[in-house]
């Protein structure tokens, strides 16, 4: 079982390296392991005392992570480290708003890289909520701002963790075609590279902001993209679990086998936060309690998974099956590496980490408890020794 | 004339890796104004993008909190201090 940790190439040999990137609300963590992932090292706190909403192992610049950190009273940045989290300094001209625009940047809540054929390109998702782009490798950022200039603004209304635009996809093929999703107002689509934006939110069922404006006021918790199809893609949403197969010109109830029902105002349609994609197309979430508790059902830290090809959820892992874990796991706190077989890993409310490398099955604990925990990112390094 | 300076440690990436230091200016105003000059990264957690003090910083001038200064033009003297701080309420 499980890749190796070295293998040789034309070139030499191929070391991988796998690093977990933890942001907590109270600095980040980093684990580091060999392909194998059974042993790992924990380095610190790094950005002791800021909030880490966002973390990015850019793998285009070596041991390059850049974070997104705030602090209750300072405000955000978005701090670098060009050795692996030894050294850190703060961007001069980071994600802000322009003073004319009337807004302000709270929290940065997402740093994604750009497309494959731009590889000096980032995003940033903000809150309050926003777009910015870095051409340069995060080194200056402006704001698309077509997207807070979009008619709807006006109605866009703010879901209980801020309005937060916390999720980017690229598509694959085409730079140009873009998604995000902003709580509580909805997903939007570019198709010329954040020129010009629109509402792609049919088949959601509006939740009650109260504004005005129906093209929005849908509260999107996390989207994923099929990594084979680029139309498809998947939504845990407040009020359910969501696909669309038509690059998300509209969405349908994707359900069966998961905790809830849409029809029982008792139980609610199943609610929770986090969903990801495996390269293999192995969808993974956890199912909460409801909206208005938002801990495990009964106690019970269970993962769920609806694997390639079927159309059932199963619960595939009772993570801590003799012990109650009452937590939750916030939307950018799950995700999947790239290796085979994949390793998931997810850290909770109560600041625990957990991980997988056998489909979401059999878990294992890293060592530590931690703040509570905001983001879970993999970073994958392949270091090529000369022959 | 001499201004002390006091920051909060986790600021110190803005200065240097100062939380102690001087500054040379004649008046209050002016002691603000080379202060960001001096270390431009610390304005952005001080102020948002609207120039507005944050909600949860003061800024103290010996010991009296700026906001309740009629006027910023205040002459500094030998031994003044200016300290940044995050407002706390409650525990």
């Amino acid at each position: 079982m499980g890749c190796p940790s070295k293998g040789a190439t034309g070139g030499g040999i191929v070391t991988t390296r796998v690093r977990l990137l933890v942001g907590t609300t109270k600095g980040l963590f980093s684990f580091e392991s060999d392909a194998q992932r059974r042993d790992w090292t924990t380095s610190g706190p790094h950005l002791g005392g800021w909030e880490v909403y966002s973390a990015l192992g850019d793998g285009h610049q070596g041991d390059r992570i850049l974070t997104g950190t705030s602090h209750m009273a300072f405000g955000p940045s978005v701090r670098v480290s060009e050795n692996g989290g030894g050294n850190w300094s703060q961007i001069p001209e980071g994600p802000s708003y322009s003073a004319e625009s009337g807004f302000t940047l709270n929290r940065v809540w997402q740093i994604v890289p750009g497309h494959p054929s731009e590889p000096d390109t980032l995003f940033a998702g903000v809150e309050e909520a926003g777009l910015f782009v870095s051409r340069d490798r995060g080194a200056t950022w402006a704001e698309l701002d077509a997207l807070t200039k979009h008619p709807t603004r006006a109605g866009w209304f703010p879901g209980a963790g801020g309005m937060c635009l916390h999720t980017i996809l690229i598509h694959p093929d085409n730079p140009q075609r873009m998604w995000v999703g902003i709580s509580a107002v909805g997903v939007f689509r570019t198709d010329d590279g954040g020129e010009t934006w629109r509402t792609c939110n049919e088949g959601l069922a509006r939740v009650p902001v109260g504004t005005p404006h129906p093209e929005v006021g849908y509260c999107v918790h996390k989207m994923v993209l099929n990594p084979d199809d680029p139309n498809t893609l998947y939504m845990q949403y407040h009020q359910g679990v969501f696909q669309s197969n038509d690059g998300a010109e509209s969405w349908f109830p994707i359900e069966n086998g998961l905790p809830g029902d849409r029809i029982s105002a008792e139980l609610g349609a199943p609610f929770g936060f986090p969903i990801a994609v495996s390269r293999s197309g192995d969808l993974f979430l956890f199912p909460l309690e409801s909206s208005e508790q938002r801990t495990m059902r009964d106690g019970r830290l269970i993962v769920y998974g609806m694997r390639r090809g079927s159309d059932r959820w199963e619960p595939v892992g009772d993570v801590v099956p003799d012990e109650p874990r009452h937590v939750s796991v916030l939307r950018d706190a799950l995700t999947i590496d790239s290796l085979e077989p994949y390793g998931v890993y997810f850290g909770t409310t109560s600041g625990e980490v957990f991980y997988s490398v056998d489909g979401g099955v059999a878990w294992d604990r890293m060592p530590g408890q931690f703040g509570r925990i905001l983001c879970v990112k993999t970073w994958i390094q392949e270091d090529q020794d000369a022959a | 004339m001499p201004l002390e300076v006091r920051i909060p440690p986790m600021l110190r990436d803005c200065t240097s890796g100062q939380t102690r230091f001087s500054i040379t200016a004649n008046t209050l105003e002016e002691a603000l104004r080379r202060l960001f000059e001096s270390y431009p990264l610390l304005r952005v957690h001080m102020y948002d993008e609207t120039q507005r003090l944050r909600q949860h910083v003061l800024i103290f001038f010996n010991g009296e909190s700026v906001a309740w200064l009629d006027r910023l033009d205040v002459p500094v003297r030998s031994g003044d201090q200016l300290t940044i701080l995050q407002a706390v309420s409650g525990g």
